[in-house]
């Protein structure tokens, strides 16, 4: 009764292309570690050495010793969460995994944030951690820490390498794992005596993991049948007023092409989520914007107003979908596209949905639309959809005396055209960011959406660089989520990574502070930075920053200028703008609230017709988040 | 159109459900099923992992209860696991023969003993070990029968200790979890 399938297979896509040049050869586990990492194309590594992991640290400089063309560049943040988010934002800006490297113990556990954050955006991440000894584990050994067990509950997937003789298939396959599919971090927990081991090297070979080859074949060969596709145009064509829902799983997925294509097609105007930013040209006619609870108010009102929604790799969010049987309450039907069938019906039930590659599903629906002669005018919808970008712009206090962060956002799109890639912390600078940037392509924009992870912003960004030396590369921080990852400021300039630092200073932590002053009668507890004494100019000259400079919060009318030496200066450059410390993010629908609720502050234009604004005084008791 | 409402605020009957999974016979796989469960907050029965006739596969069998729409997003989120071979709801496919095993002692008063000795009869239970005081019984079968034996047994005496299994189940007929797993 001996039935079992092979432990290491060969897939398909790697039949045909001859033996590896190293196949055969006798190698460390070590440098089969490095040379799968070359054969998969990683051209960067973020990371920190340790005792755990030495012997893949050397393997690294003697396989660069080796291939001087095609080295391997080795970037040591100073604490591994950056190594983490620098890997994030290279992966972010590329759609190419980012690779960390650290050592076992608290090298591996100051992952666990960024594994998460990845995991909870679904951005593709490779993790390699060192491991005590095999002999060693379980002994409460010198660093060592149950790596398998945290990282499986955060991660996509978790490999603990106990025998050799997978390794190089289990680095393969964690590649594999984290770029098929619904996308997310693999962390692989790596014992030195593995490292250490010598072996013969396949140069090919992945795990059998059959249930997920055999679901990821499924997804693959998804198409819409034709009775689906009859169903989806029927409810267009009873639709008057359609729209468009993207969120990150167009950008994660490389169908962002393919929805502006459905878009311009079929007349359809969109919104997109937070991290669906990018999916849809914001300076296009049909781009709405951001929706949720800091979407743009005229975003929010299409949401209110559409007869169909089309939702594109988004997952009606909290952040989104607020109050959720009030959300899109005019909606007689709902599509929803996703690459993974547990999103489908998770918070809303609909009545239309495709589980698969949502670029190709898009695709389809084109071809069939136009193979069809499928026509519809949507131009009264698009019409009442420019009415309300026209009426209910974005606003603010343009007459103010003191720097308003969205002036400073707006000034600095006019330089940059949304064309940059922007990375983010997260709290109000990170909305304002969403807000009034533009972006003209996807992976530009650069945020940690779900998680919400502080300090996020200035990692992700020299990753980015480094991943797009020839963009402008701008981290948008605030003066809480710098402090959280400050340590990388001396990073970016140690390797010449010539980001830009625009730091936001409100004093404070400005969106707790929001939620203090909306829902908790004014009591600033914990967030009040005021007494703080960090001039963040002088740590910045200190990391070796050649430009390095402050607006103070009357200089309204340096901003321009500033902005543009910023922008324009050749390599690493911080700028800290003390901004209104009582400048707000607007609009907002409350924890749990409906968009009828929507609150829009004193200088965008409500529409007459909404319901009466949330009630959000120091009574309203906050056990939504 | 049809009306759209939230899923979440739908409330279908709940009913108990038996999942047969299979999953690669991988170190640490029991503790990511457990962890998925534990993560999302999905309460479940109980538990069992054991070989299977592959050797590079595991069998888990769980049992919860639940109404459609989480038993649901539990057997998609268990597809998500890179390490879960397949998921069947047993009990949605009909015909299934489902065992619990099961030790229970009990301290008794001698006039007792027949009362005991006769209840055991009726259900088929076995006598496996026996002191003056106490009986040992084991004793086989679906969920529902040994609960059944239990509260019986439990009005003639004092249970003192007991040690349940966890409910197996296999599809009645020709089918199986690895046999449809390769056919399709």
């Amino acid at each position: 009764m001996a039935i079992a399938e092979e432990a290491i297979i060969t897939l398909e896509e790697e039949r045909g292309g001859g033996p590896h040049a190293l196949a055969g050869n006798e190698m460390m586990g070590a440098e089969m570690v490095i040379q799968v990492l070359a054969d998969q194309g990683v051209d960067t590594i973020f990371g920190y050495s340790g005792g755990a992991i030495l012997p893949t640290y050397d393997a690294i400089f003697r396989y660069n010793a080796g291939n001087p063309d095609k080295e391997i560049r080795l970037v040591v943040p100073a604490n591994e969460q950056g190594a983490g988010f620098m890997a994030a934002g290279y992966s972010r800006s590329t759609g190419r995994p980012g690779v960390f490297l650290v050592t076992s113990g608290p090298g591996a556990t100051n992952c666990v944030t960024p594994i998460r954050d990845c995991a909870a955006d679904s951005i593709p991440a490779i993790l390699i951690c060192g491991q005590v000894p095999r002999a060693a584990m379980g002994t409460d050994a010198f660093q060592e820490a149950p790596v398998f067990n945290i990282m499986q509950s955060c991660a996509k997937h978790t490999f603990l390498v106990l025998n050799p003789e997978e390794l190089e298939a289990t680095i393969r396959t964690a590649f594999r794992i984290a770029t098929t599919g619904r996308p997310g971090p693999v962390v692989i927990d790596l014992p030195k005596d593995v490292q250490n081991w010598t072996g013969k090297f396949r140069g090919e070979g992945y795990l059998n993991l059959r249930g997920y080859e055999k679901r990821f074949a499924r997804l693959q060969a998804m198409r819409v049948s034709d009775d689906s596709m009859a169903s989806f145009f029927h409810m267009l064509e009873q639709s008057e007023r359609p729209l468009i829902y993207a969120g990150g799983g167009v950008i994660n997925g490389e169908a962002a092409t393919e929805l502006r294509e459905f878009a311009n097609t079929l007349g359809i105007p969109g919104v997109t989520t937070l991290m669906g930013i990018g999916s849809l040209d914001t300076t296009s006619d049909l781009s709405m914007h951001m929706l949720g609870m800091h979407g743009t108010a005229f975003a929010n009102y299409a949401v209110d107003d559409c007869d169909f929604l089309i939702a594109v790799g988004s997952r009606f969010d909290d952040r989104v979908a607020g109050k959720v049987h009030e959300f899109a309450p005019n909606a007689r039907g709902i599509a929803h596209l996703d690459i993974d069938a547990a999103e489908i019906g998770k918070v809303k039930n609909v009545s239309w949905s495709y589980v698969g590659d949502t670029g190709r599903c898009l695709d389809d629906l084109v071809r069939y639309a136009k193979k069809t002669g499928f026509k519809k005018d949507y131009t009264g919808w698009q019409r009442h959809c420019a009415g309300l970008r026209g009426n209910h712009p974005l606003d603010w206090n343009r007459k103010s005396e003191m720097i308003q962060p969205y002036y400073v956002l707006e000034e600095l799109n006019k330089i940059t055209k949304g064309d940059a890639i922007v990375s983010t912390g997260v709290g109000q600078h990170q909305m304002w960011a969403a807000q009034y940037f533009d972006f003209k392509q996807p992976r530009t924009w650069l945020t940690s959406g779900s998680m919400g992870t502080m300090g996020f912003g200035l990692p992700a960004a020299i990753g980015a660089k480094m991943a797009n030396p020839d963009k402008v590369v701008i981290a948008v921080d605030g003066d809480g989520s710098i402090r959280m990852n400050l340590g990388e400021l001396e990073t970016a300039t140690t390797y010449g990574v010539g980001v830009k630092v625009l730091l936001l200073n409100n004093q404070g932590d400005g969106m707790v502070r929001q939620w203090q002053k909306l829902m908790f009668d004014q009591r600033f507890s914990g967030t009040d930075k005021t007494m703080h004494k960090k001039d963040f100019v002088k740590a910045a000259q200190a990391d070796g920053y050649e430009f390095a400079e402050r607006l103070h919060v009357n200089e309204v009318d340096k901003v321009p200028e500033t902005l543009q030496r910023f922008v324009d200066h050749d390599g690493p450059a911080f700028l800290e703008v003390m901004i209104d410390p009582d400048a707000l993010v607007m609009p907002m629908v409350g924890p749990g609230k409906s968009y009828r609720e929507m609150i829009v502050g004193d200088w965008i234009k409500p529409r007459e017709s909404e319901g009466p604004a949330a009630q959000m005084d120091g009574k309203t008791k906050a056990d939504l988040f | 159109m049809s009306s759209t409402n939230g899923a979440i605020l739908e409330t279908p009957s709940i009913t108990k459900h038996v999942l047969g999974v299979l999953v690669e016979n991988h170190h640490g796989v029991l503790s990511r099923i457990a962890g998925l469960f534990a993560a999302r907050g999905f309460n479940i029965d109980s538990l069992t992992v054991s070989a299977t006739e592959d050797s590079s596969m595991s069998r888990m069998t769980v049992t919860l209860t639940g109404d459609t729409t989480v038993i649901d997003q539990i057997r998609k989120q268990l597809n998500k696991l890179a390490e879960v071979i397949t998921v069947e709801d047993l009990t949605e496919q009909g015909l299934h023969i489902e065992r619990e095993l099961v030790l229970v002692k009990v301290e008794y008063s001698p006039e007792k003993r027949t009362d005991l000795i006769e209840i055991a009869a009726i259900f088929k239970a076995k006598s496996v070990d026996m002191t003056p005081e106490t009986i040992a019984f084991e004793i086989s079968g679906s969920q529902e029968k040994i609960d059944n034996f239990l509260t019986m047994i439990a009005q003639e005496a004092c249970i003192t200790e007991l040690a349940r299994s966890g409910v197996v189940a296999l599809a009645r007929g020709s089918g199986g979890l690895r046999k449809s797993f390769y056919a399709d």
